[in-house]
């Protein structure tokens, strides 16, 4: 009894302080984690849910829209990640030599979209989209005699556009971590390089790249897990459509949850989600951190 | 040094000239680079501004203009006369204040616990906290929806729209990056000077911890602003709408009024543009910190 | 006033780098009088800082017990034990003024105000910080910090000081000039004092009694001079006095020690304590300022006598220092400055066996 009342009074405080989030945590994610297990071998209703085993993995497996989606958020990861990696780092290495006035403009500059809801940034390019000479980027074609283009209102195009807008709106918080990171090798490094007669090209390969890579994983996983996730520009813009060409999983997911009310349906696909998510993340510091040097 | 290294490497006025016109031409190409991606950042967001203050009425098919040819606030008008926006912002400002604060107390707290005391179990539960930031929201989300508006029965409540972010690991492994920062020794002076443990993170601790927790409360306030699927899911009536949810539903209602929807997206990412530019150097400094580091 | 023991008291880590347990301090036990100035040294890693913060209850010791004036202090939160400490880092609070950072601690006991600015100012007029009492910690020198850290201590007006190597992050000259003054200090207050440093020098100078530590064991408990004379081991031996003691792979032979190809004669009086090890292998330890350059060997017995060739010769002024080779070992000696000796030469030194330390080569203990 008296070791009881002794360890409350050594340790009583720190639990204290991590009560709140600890409760939170069992409450809205160990809790959701393993209802959403459950529910996904349920025909989910709220008061009479009924045990039906696997049916909703077979439907989800046997579902066209499912496979498409799964292809299209595929499509978009491979198509948007590592483009906008390339984008970021190529930005991030040409603002670094410039004087630290001009490296505040950029950065500030790049950064300024983030700032702004995904709401206002999908709303701004669902016009610039426009399928009339009324839409920004068909005005512009329109300049060099370019037909106007349905952009988000044909198959073929559609996913492509929603793809092509993240290359413009998304690097403000990478160019800064790259360049706190670029800040941070030794200058030493490249001196010693340049008495070594290295190219640029080698220098980059053999200093900076190397030296970059803790922030180029941690760009990679986070981006992925996101672009896996995406939900809002899609809903906003094409609701999936047409003809399921923007049907990304994220947007299944919600369109069987929260439309149609198949919460089973939903649960089974979110934890596909979710599987492949963690297993691509670690891969990626599978496949990443074995040689990353600190 | 310079006298030194051109004994032995010596090079040609020819060689140099090269080189430096080499330099000037790459620094040329670098600034085009960027100014273009800084233009394309850019225009959108300009193109908003300066539409949201042309009055082209419902017209589906209008030219672009680069430079407004008139100046009218016709549109903010139609925007808050046929909408609750003022409502929206009132309830986005307050549901993100309260999220704000909760996050800066209960995120405190625990980092400072996680990075300062030494308690049985520390390790595990900050990792089993850490680990759960792999999962994506999708996997959870159902169940915490049911739960939430079926089981609480809390739908349509700021409760509801608040209860799933009072705290997030995220922000806890900010401010325990951050703490672990802090000297130790200052937590032992306030224990020899008789302080009880809450009243050293309340005297201590939270004083020299400005600079985190502001970053913190500036990251928590944007992004909980821009929320948008949360809100939109477990709110129903116009008047409990977030600012974000208020615009999008706008869109699907006025898909013609471009306009408006323009002054909407002025309104919903001023505040945050605002924001942006009054603390410029807490949002660029900000996300290096808990970022990569080892 | 106060006295500090311990019983036998083990202090274990949690070692979370490699797992498992380690352990900072074994089983040691002491007695601190009250009124005294008590220094711990030892190289780092060896225990003296979490002994300290044991006595502060910064730390709660795996076993054994601790006693402050006759009271066990075993959980008794740091503030109930009537302690004040001075940080390595100094540890003010920064962003509290220095009158604030010396009344803070009063200001928690529910002081009145009046004796509170009473003992500010007493403090502050003892460590000449009166006119800096509206600045910030970060406006001031590192010695000014270092006085506030020390009145911070003061205006407690508490039963025991501990100061946790205080002066390491100075320069050299301000660390002799705060030794002095924490020298001048402990006279004035008469308060119990322990003292951790890493520094012989500082323990030397400051240490009523020293503490030796290394590896969680105390090696030796002892006055400076004790110490310093009769080191209890080898490790005591090489960490006292500067530069370190040489050490000689030994045989002893009758009165006589071979040491290489010298033969060194052990004083009359002393021969008959180290009967036992006759014919063994010992170690003989003899300290750099006990071997001589024969030029300036006065009021010393001459007979020990051996020519060495010259490594290297270090000249600081006052002394020089000549290193040369005897088996393996390179000895130091220390020879006055005027001595003519440079690298290369093969003069003739006078090893003083009068001053000889004499260990077992196994358990390192002297004999």
């Amino acid at each position: 009894m008296d070791k009881w009342k002794q360890f409350f009074r050594d340790y009583g405080w720190c639990y204290l302080f991590i009560a709140v989030p600890v409760i939170l945590f069992l409450v809205f994610t160990l809790y959701p984690v393993l209802a959403a297990l459950v529910m996904s071998f349920q025909k989910y209703h709220v008061l009479n849910p009924k045990w039906i085993g696997f049916d909703n993995y077979r439907m989800m497996f046997q579902d066209e829209v499912f496979w498409k989606a799964m292809w299209n958020t595929f499509v978009f990861t491979v198509g948007t990640v590592p483009l906008n990696l390339f984008i970021t780092l190529g930005l991030a290495i040409l603002i670094f030599p410039r004087s630290t006035r001009t490296q505040t403009f950029f950065k500030a500059a790049f950064y300024l979209p983030t700032v702004m809801s995904g709401v206002t940034l999908a709303l701004v390019w669902f016009w610039i989209y426009d399928p009339t000479e009324s839409g920004l980027l068909n005005m512009f074609l329109g300049l060099f005699g370019i037909e106007n283009v349905m952009w988000l209102g044909k198959s073929n195009s559609s996913l492509f556009s929603i793809m092509f807008m993240t290359y413009f709106i998304n690097h403000g918080a990478g160019i800064i971590l790259y360049l706190a990171a670029l800040g941070g090798i030794p200058k030493s490094l490249y001196e010693a390089a340049d008495i070594d007669h290295a190219s640029e090209w080698s220098k980059f390969k053999n200093i900076t790249w190397p030296l970059l890579k803790p922030t180029t994983l941690y760009l990679l996983v986070t981006s992925i897990i996101l672009s896996f996730q995406v939900f809002m520009s899609i809903y906003l813009m094409t609701q999936g459509g047409p003809n399921f060409a923007t049907t990304t999983i994220a947007y299944l997911i919600y369109e069987h949850a929260f439309v149609y009310y198949k919460f089973g349906l939903a649960a089974a696909e979110s934890f596909v989600l979710g599987f492949i998510i963690i297993l691509a993340s670690i891969a990626q510091f599978k496949f990443m951190s074995s040689d990353v040097e600190y | 040094m310079a006298e030194i290294r051109t004994a032995d490497t010596q090079m040609s006025t020819a060689a140099l000239q090269k080189r430096e016109s080499k330099r000037t031409v790459w620094r040329v190409i670098s600034y085009v680079i960027l100014s273009f991606w800084v233009l394309v950042t850019i225009i959108p967001m300009y193109w908003m501004v300066v539409t949201s203050f042309r009055d082209i009425g419902f017209s589906a098919t209008f030219t672009p203009e680069w430079f407004p040819s008139s100046f009218s606030i016709a549109t903010y008008i139609r925007f808050f006369t046929k909408t609750d926006a003022v409502q929206w912002l009132i309830n986005s400002l307050f549901v993100s204040g309260v999220i704000t604060l909760s996050n800066v107390l209960f995120a405190s707290l625990a980092g400072y616990a996680f990075a300062k005391l030494r308690f049985p179990g520390r390790n595990m539960i900050f990792w089993v906290l850490l680990a759960t930031m792999m999962i994506p929201a999708q996997a959870t989300l159902i169940p915490i929806y049911i739960m939430v508006v079926n089981v609480f029965n809390l739908a349509d409540t700021y409760i509801a729209v608040m209860l799933p972010f009072l705290v997030t690991v995220g922000n806890i492994f900010l401010m325990k990056q951050y703490m672990s920062t802090l000297p130790s020794t200052l937590i032992d002076a306030a224990r020899i000077d008789g302080c009880s443990e809450f009243k050293i993170f309340r005297k201590v601790i939270m004083p020299i911890s400005k600079p985190g927790v502001a970053v913190l409360a500036i990251f928590t306030f944007v992004s909980t602003w821009n929320e948008f699927f949360w809100p939109f899911l477990v709110t129903n009536s116009s008047g409990m709408r977030t600012i974000q949810v208020g615009l999008a539903t706008f869109k699907f209602a006025e898909t013609v009024d471009y306009g408006g929807l323009m002054a909407g997206s002025v309104i919903a990412a001023l505040p945050m543009i605002v924001l942006f530019f009054s603390l410029q150097r807490y949002f660029l400094q900000g996300i290096t910190i808990g970022a990569v580091k080892g | 006033m106060a006295s500090i023991r311990f019983d036998n008291v083990t202090k274990r880590f949690v070692d979370e780098k490699n797992g498992g347990m380690f352990t900072a301090v074994h089983g040691a036990s002491f007695e601190i009088k009250d009124q005294e100035f008590v220094v711990f040294v030892g190289p780092s890693g060896c225990g003296k800082t979490t002994s300290l913060r044991m006595i502060a209850g910064l730390e709660r010791q795996t076993d054994g017990d601790i006693l402050i004036d006759g009271r066990v202090v075993n959980t008794v939160h740091p503030k109930d034990r009537d302690i004040a400490m001075v940080f390595q880092d100094y540890a003010l609070y920064p962003h509290m003024s220095i009158s604030d950072n010396l009344s803070f601690g009063l200001k928690n006991m529910g002081r009145p105000a009046s004796e509170i600015k009473e003992k500010v100012d007493y403090a502050a007029n003892v460590l000449g910080l009166s006119h800096l009492l509206d600045r910030k910690p970060k406006e001031m020198s590192g010695g000014q910090r270092q006085r506030v850290a020390v009145g911070r201590a003061i205006v407690r007006n508490p039963k025991v000081f501990l100061f946790d190597e205080p002066l390491s992050n100075l320069d050299a000259k301000l660390r002799v000039q705060m030794r002095i003054e924490l020298a001048q200090l402990h006279k004035r207050l008469g308060a119990t004092i322990v003292y951790v440093t890493h520094d012989q020098v500082e323990a030397m100078t400051l240490g009523q009694r020293i503490v030796v530590m290394n590896q969680g064991h105390i090696q030796q408990i002892a006055s400076p001079r004790e110490l310093y004379r009769n080191p209890a081991n080898m490790f005591v031996a090489g960490f006292i006095g500067s530069p370190p003691m040489n050490f000689f792979d030994a045989v002893l032979e009758g009165n006589k020690l071979r040491v290489g190809d010298m033969l060194l004669e052990i004083p009359a009086d002393r021969v008959a304590d180290y009967q036992g090890y006759n014919g063994k292998d010992i170690i003989l330890g003899l300290r750099p300022e006990d071997i001589h350059d024969i030029d300036f060997a006065y009021n010393i017995p001459t007979h020990n006598q051996a020519r060495v060739q010259v490594e290297v010769v270090e000249h600081l002024g006052a002394e020089n220092l000549v290193y040369f080779r005897v088996g393996e070992r390179m000895i130091t000696a220390k020879v006055a400055g005027e001595s003519s000796i440079t690298t290369g030469d093969t003069p003739t030194f006078v090893f003083n066996m009068d001053k000889m330390h004499l260990f077992d080569k196994t358990t390192e203990q002297r004999i």
